[in-house]
């Protein structure tokens, strides 16, 4: 708690407050890093599952930079977000719950990338994703949704 | 009593008004739907201007019913928002210019239909776009990224 106090104290939270756009221009910038981030891996996950077969399997895991794009601007804005109100949201139970599965859904990926790497890339390059990376593809899917729930949930609780 | 009055006295304005789950079950759908549509048509656009040129360019039309799916799901969760306080909303200058850039991005999104995928159903080979194709794609992203920006502002901004 003290530390969630001292970062609310600091200079960058005192900015985020006494200049008037910022807040919103921070939140701006999170919705538009969420489209990329779950945009883009919510294309992937369906593409393992079989959609869009038509787009080669490898290409569009190669998409992976244009996620990760969005997974910084996402950290960036977001950690900004939180140090601006760093006593409510530390203790918000949604906000608790959406890191728990940012967590998860990270665990996910990097099993679904060890699977890739397990089989030194053969059934991407082959189309045929296995079992178990279908299953964390669903799982991902899952796991992102529920993180833009939780964090949308922030604002009621 | 106008239209907007009369829009948020319907049982359904009320609902999602006054329901404890409502409104925030709706803005969560609309975040989702906006992932979708922004992902898959963002991609298309930057195909269309040579991201990732391994993809098949004719083939990025596969991800167009994701972009439905998403423009539908926003759409009805939209509207719903729209009727707890629909004259407030209609008040808010970020809601009209977000209204207009859906239509500028819903125009440019069948300008690149017929310009890339129509031709492809014809028969016609895949030819690299167009710079005014190009074009399309730009301003389609900058309306679609501007829609986003307009409608997160509109709790902030007149």
């Amino acid at each position: 708690m003290e530390f969630l106090v001292w970062l609310e104290s600091t200079s960058i939270a005192n900015a985020i407050r006494t200049i008037p756009w910022l807040y919103p221009a921070f939140e701006t910038g999170h919705y538009i890093g969420l489209s990329l981030l779950v945009g883009g891996i919510m294309l992937i996950d369906l593409r393992v599952l079989g959609m869009a077969r038509g787009l080669p399997l490898k290409s569009m895991i190669g998409m992976l930079p244009f996620v990760w794009v969005g997974f910084a601007i996402n950290v960036l804005t977001g950690s900004l977000l939180f140090i601006y109100g760093a006593t409510s949201f530390g203790t918000n139970a949604a906000f608790l719950v959406k890191m728990g599965f940012l967590v998860l859904a990270g665990l996910n990926a990097l099993a679904f990338d060890l699977s890739v790497r397990r089989s030194g890339g053969a059934w991407v390059a082959a189309d045929r994703p296995p079992p178990s990376a279908k299953g964390f593809a669903t799982l991902s899917l899952f796991f992102w949704l529920c993180v833009v729930t939780t964090g949308r949930w922030m604002a009621y609780i | 009593m106008g239209f907007l009055e009369w829009l948020q006295g319907t049982w359904v304005g009320v609902l999602v008004a006054e329901s404890l789950w409502g409104y925030p079950l709706l803005e969560t759908i609309h975040s989702i739907g906006m992932a979708m549509m922004i992902g898959s048509l963002g991609l298309i656009n930057l195909r269309v201007l040579g991201y990732k040129p391994d993809l098949p360019l004719l083939d990025m039309q596969q991800l167009l019913p994701l972009a439905w799916v998403g423009f539908t799901l926003n759409a009805i969760s939209g509207t719903l928002l729209f009727t707890s306080d629909a004259v407030y909303f209609f008040s808010k200058y970020t809601f009209r210019i977000k209204m207009v850039l859906i239509v500028l991005g819903g125009i440019n999104a069948a300008l690149l239909g017929r310009r890339v995928f129509r031709a492809a159903a014809a028969g016609a080979p895949a030819a690299p776009p167009a710079s005014g194709t190009k074009w399309i794609a730009i301003t389609s992203l900058v309306f679609w990224i501007g829609a986003v920006c307009a409608g997160r502002l509109i709790a902030y901004a007149p």
